[in-house]
């Protein structure tokens, strides 16, 4: 698990429930399942800690809606997979959960979940 | 009857149909949907510039992400839903304008024929709105909203009391609608709470169904 600086943009009620002071990654991972719904989207996966255990993580993303509008659609993930990094800000309960920014797919393209930048970049088209 | 007659006689005629039907007449045009644009944190104030009082405070303090009415998908009425980050359609009437937000479906209607909230009126999430113009500015004044709610989502509270409100003032400039909005709510705050929303003219928008299932909150 890395930790990197992180200049958040505000959105919503995010800094209530997230420290959007700061982000993690995490590297590697499976989709276990993606829902895409209101009132936010939700990702789940699994990916192997420092000390190899395999463990589940959640990841919120924005509502359907706004994503579908910055074209982040229901098919953008599919279970079983792999993801090379997905970074995000911690929930602040402590819970193995996260407010979803950005995932760099195996394929080198790159999904900016949140601001207004949001958005699936295909590699090699940056 | 002499022409100057005749004139005065139909001034008087129609200042009384405009008295009696109690219609305000629309001084701009807002009619259609109109995509958000909204300042920098949705257009609230940087929290450490609201002055609570110290009930106030001590509401605020209490506050937690399932006390959130948008996370189990309820409906965020007024004033917590005075600003989101989806499109509006505004439908202009003679008697109301109809404020239809994609968010939550919330309707809201703003009684422009000089009618007053009725006695029998419950307090409510979105509360009464009654409106009249201001040159070409829409004046909005809401009243009788649910204790049951908030400002903002980050814990800003709303006591409901009966001397609390909320005006806003929408004005168009070109293809720019502003808006500014004063929480007035004595019991939790020293100075009126004030937040500002933009939205872009959108010709070509659309509003989308938002369906809210409960278990995807995201609050754990």
């Amino acid at each position: 698990m890395l930790f990197i600086g992180f200049s958040a943009t505000a959105h919503h009620n995010g800094a209530t429930y997230f420290d959007i002071s700061t982000e993690l990654e995490h590297s590697d991972a499976t989709v276990v399942s993606y829902d895409l719904v209101n009132p936010h989207g939700r990702l789940v996966y699994v990916f192997m800690d420092d000390e190899g255990n395999e463990v589940e993580w959640r990841a919120e993303l924005p509502s359907a809606n706004n994503a579908r509008r910055r074209g982040l659609g229901g098919d953008l993930f599919r279970p079983g997979d792999r993801l090379t990094a997905l970074t995000g800000s911690p929930s602040r309960s402590g819970a193995n959960f996260m407010r979803l920014t950005r995932v760099l797919f195996a394929n080198g393209d790159v999904a900016q979940i949140t601001g207004r930048n949001a958005g699936v970049v295909r590699a090699g088209t940056e | 009857m002499n022409p100057v007659g005749r004139i005065g006689l139909i001034v008087t005629v129609t200042a009384v149909a405009i008295h009696f039907t109690g219609v305000a007449y629309a001084q701009a045009d807002f009619e259609g949907i109109w995509n958000p644009q909204h300042p920098p944190r949705m257009g609230q104030p940087d929290p450490a510039s609201v002055r609570l009082t110290p009930e106030g405070q001590a509401e605020y303090e209490s506050y937690g992400p399932d006390k959130d009415p948008t996370l189990r998908c309820l409906m965020p009425g007024i004033p917590l839903g005075l600003v989101d980050p989806y499109p509006l359609e505004i439908v202009q009437q003679d008697h109301q304008i109809l404020l239809l937000y994609e968010h939550f479906h919330q309707v809201r209607r703003i009684f422009m024929d000089g009618r007053e909230a009725p006695d029998h009126w419950l307090p409510s999430i979105g509360g009464y709105s009654t409106g009249h113009w201001e040159g070409e500015t829409l004046v909005v004044r809401t009243t009788l909203m649910s204790p049951d709610n908030y400002t903002w989502t980050n814990g800003f509270p709303y006591s409901g009391d009966e001397d609390a409100y909320v005006i806003e003032r929408y004005r168009r400039d070109g293809d720019e609608l502003t808006f500014t909005g004063e929480v007035h709510d004595p019991r939790y705050y020293e100075e009126p709470y004030v937040v500002n929303g933009r939205w872009n003219f959108a010709p070509d928008g659309e509003i989308w169904e938002y369906e809210c299932i409960p278990e995807f909150g995201g609050i754990q």
